[in-house]
């Protein structure tokens, strides 16, 4: 009966839920789960007759999102962001309908360059735990190198548009099954609540969110070892969480590098 | 001292206050009225969400005029934010109300988490209003959600006490920041898509989710599934 209702449970918390046909960035959530992590084929890369419209687009979401970390998302006209990427004012409405749907572009744009890291740092680790803290390491750093956009799609996104709230809670979903696997590792994973990884993802980024609100980017990075312990403690007990997160705080390199198996 | 309703300072809707309440000292009447603006957006925001609520629309849910709005709010968004208190007042209090019936901090958990989920519950209106709403109506009430947030880490943060050296070794600083983000979240994904009937569901859930770094999985678990 559980386990039946798990599967129906996973399918709506992983949140893909391309349903709405906006949220393409999810579909790299396979990556993150399975152990053999490739790129999407070059067929699936941009041609080269779309680089430059793309080079554009991407210039117009930064520029979004450093207007909308300085001034507040309200505050934020579709005039600002022309000006501050340097387009005609025709550019920017080829690209997006309005700023809301700017916004949205920016927070798919972000979650799915983060995912990527994520799958490039923690896909092919076989050990879990350090799968969780690699992954976990290279989403801050994604957030440390990139803090105007994460500035944007972690606070900002909160007071933005509806669709914005919904895009940012349901795109965190992504990061459930990466969780989901400590149940396999875990000597009580059956008997975890089926809503841990929706809780510990909120707590993740409940604690992302009050760290950059407070303008303190550059040392997000520092979080790691905490949160790799909030994260692992559910499946693994504190003691054997703490020994994992204190290696990650030796070496938080060496979680996303050294660990890889091959 | 206290004018009858007929005096030409009242205005007309005071008509409609129930029949035993006339007469009423002026500051009843400005507290009546106010209340009645706040309650008269909440409707009006269940109706057409925050961004589609005019004044007009308050003031009709309010039965008031449109100048004893003005000389209440400045603004939709003033009112809101007196909304936005209202409801997060009543809330923290029965919160604190159910948490300090309790001797054994556990079961506070559990009580206080039980009464909040019981609160959004029955008012699925006020939980919209507080959760999805509160989001989008501005910076001024995104602080205030920030804080009502915030406001809930001494609850767990009590738990420390007592524990063992092991125990508190392995909570980290922002313990608690992450496990009631972890809660709201859980919380608001179902406000957000319209599911507060799933709400009750969750109490096991959360208070096991919450107790584990004080007492362990096994433990917590207990405590959660304990009728």
């Amino acid at each position: 009966m559980r386990s039946r209702n798990r599967t129906v449970w996973d399918w709506y918390l992983n949140g893909i839920r391309l349903r709405r046909g906006r949220r393409p960035g999810f579909g790299t959530l396979s990556f993150v789960t399975s152990k053999s992590t490739r790129r999407p084929p070059p067929g699936q890369e941009a041609l080269s007759r779309d680089f430059i419209a793309r080079h554009q687009r991407a210039r117009v979401i930064r520029a979004l999102a450093e207007e909308v970390s300085e001034k507040g998302y309200r505050a934020v006209t579709v005039a600002d962001v022309v000006s501050r990427a340097g387009i005609a004012r025709n550019t920017f409405y080829e690209n997006f309908r309005s700023k809301e749907g700017c916004f949205l572009a920016a927070q798919d744009f972000a979650m799915t360059a983060a995912l990527e890291r994520v799958v490039g740092a923690a896909g092919e680790i076989e050990d879990w735990p350090h799968r969780v803290a690699a992954g976990l390491a290279a989403f801050l750093r994604y957030v440390a190198e990139e803090p105007a956009l994460a500035r944007a799609c972690i606070v900002d996104a909160l007071g933005a548009a509806p669709d914005a709230v919904e895009y940012y809670e349901e795109s965190l979903q992504a990061f459930v099954s990466l969780f989901r696997l400590g149940r396999d590792v875990s000597a009580h994973g059956p008997e975890l609540p089926d809503t841990l990884e929706e809780a510990l993802i909120g707590g993740v980024f409940w604690i992302l969110y009050q760290r950059l609100l407070i303008d303190e980017p550059e040392r997000v990075e520092q979080l790691l070892p905490e949160l790799v312990e909030f994260a692992l403690t559910p499946y693994l007990g504190a003691a054997a969480a703490r020994e994992v997160a204190d290696e990650a705080e030796v070496n938080p390199a060496g979680v996303s590098g050294d660990q890889k198996t091959e | 001292m206290n004018p009858s309703v007929d005096s030409p300072e009242y205005p007309p809707e005071l008509a409609r206050l129930p029949p035993g309440r006339h007469g009423l000292p002026r500051e009843f009447v400005a507290r009546n009225q106010r209340e009645r603006l706040i309650a008269g957006l909440a409707e009006a925001v269940a109706e057409n969400g925050y961004a589609g609520t005019t004044i007009a629309h308050i003031t009709r849910h309010a039965a008031v005029s449109r100048r004893t709005f003005y000389e209440h709010f400045s603004s939709k968004d003033e009112c809101f934010v007196a909304a936005y208190d209202t409801v997060m007042t009543e809330l923290r209090q029965r919160v604190d109300d159910a948490f300090n019936q309790e001797e054994d901090w556990p079961q506070a958990v559990r009580a206080g988490i039980a009464a909040m989920l019981d609160f959004l519950t029955a008012e699925p209106h006020l939980a919209r209003l507080s959760m999805v709403e509160a989001l989008v109506a501005g910076p001024v009430v995104i602080e205030r959600y920030d804080a009502a947030i915030q406001s809930l880490v001494p609850y767990f943060e009590a738990g420390r006490k007592g524990r063992s050296a092991e125990i508190l070794a392995g909570l980290s600083p922002s313990t608690e920041e992450a496990l009631v983000g972890g809660m709201v979240s859980l919380i608001s994904r179902r406000v957000f898509a319209d599911r507060a009937e799933e709400l009750e569901a969750l109490l096991p859930d959360l208070v096991e989710f919450t107790l584990t770094p004080y007492l362990g999985s096994a433990e917590a678990a207990k405590v959660a599934r304990a009728a």
